[in-house]
């Protein structure tokens, strides 16, 4: 699958989560702010993923990547709920999509998700398609 | 001490309920399943469970990031038929760690809507 075909089935799969029109939703609109999505939405969009390209998304999501880490410490990511200079360096690393604009001094690690766009989902999906492709290998 | 409140609508969690089977094992623990889908208006009684992870998050000041799972928060009923809140996994290393005494809850739903509102309390108050 190419990353126009998945691009348009990930559009296909937050539209209808949403009860929108695929039209509406662009690669960068932003889930919350622009396209009015709630939490609950969110696993409504990952399931119909899921779903739709045969995959699995981890627990704790999009965020599992920049902040479950093994590698790291989340103490060194995140104090008292503040992300650290070294946990806005990460988070800009795994989700190149994100504004860095929207994280103004003091951003908490709970208002990651309001961040996501639907390139997030896009890239998300394209990483699961890429790990079910190595396991599968 | 932190506290967190949230509304879901009963609604939405009926049709995402009826969508994916997998929404409750995945967010409900199987106490909690157990618990809401023996009740005649179980959608509020998940939706009220929704709401109550949702707010524990939030009091914790995590959300739903790095390790934590939806069945890492638990509620369950005291013999009064109080709420209460049980933690597993990533949550419970939180509260050990942050040396949380207590979490409160308290919810309330009607046809439409659900409510939670919980608070932290830590071992300074």
């Amino acid at each position: 699958m190419d990353e126009k075909e998945i691009t348009e089935k990930v559009r296909m799969c937050v539209a209808q989560a949403l009860g929108m029109d695929a039209d509406e939703v662009v690669p960068d609109a932003m889930l919350f702010d622009d396209l009015g999505a709630e939490s609950l939405d969110l696993l409504d969009i990952v399931f119909r993923l899921e779903k739709a390209f045969g995959i699995q998304i981890p627990r704790g999501g999009i965020q599992s990547n920049v902040l479950g880490s093994e590698d790291v410490k989340e103490e060194d990511l995140v104090k008292d709920g503040v992300l650290t200079p070294l946990g806005i360096a990460r988070l800009l690393k795994e989700m190149p999509e994100i504004n860095p604009d929207r994280m103004p001094e003091g951003f908490r690690a709970e208002d990651i998700p309001t961040l996501f766009t639907v390139q997030t989902f896009i890239n998300l999906t394209q990483k699961c398609l890429a790990e079910k492709e190595k396991k599968g290998a | 001490m932190g506290i967190g409140i949230d509304i879901t609508e009963v609604k939405r969690i009926e049709e995402i309920s009826l969508r994916h089977k997998e929404f409750l094992t995945r967010v409900y623990t199987p106490r909690e399943i157990e618990f809401c889908t023996k009740k005649r208006n179980k959608y509020q009684h998940l939706a009220a469970r929704f709401a109550a992870k949702e707010s524990v998050l939030k009091a914790l000041g995590t959300g739903w990031s790095g390790r934590i799972g939806w069945t890492d928060v638990e509620v369950v009923n005291d013999r009064w038929g109080r709420p209460e809140i049980n933690t597993y996994g990533r949550v419970k290393e939180i509260v050990q760690e942050r040396r949380i005494k207590k979490i409160l809850v308290s919810l309330s739903h009607c046809r439409d809507y659900a409510v939670a509102c919980a608070q932290v309390i830590t071992e300074r108050g």
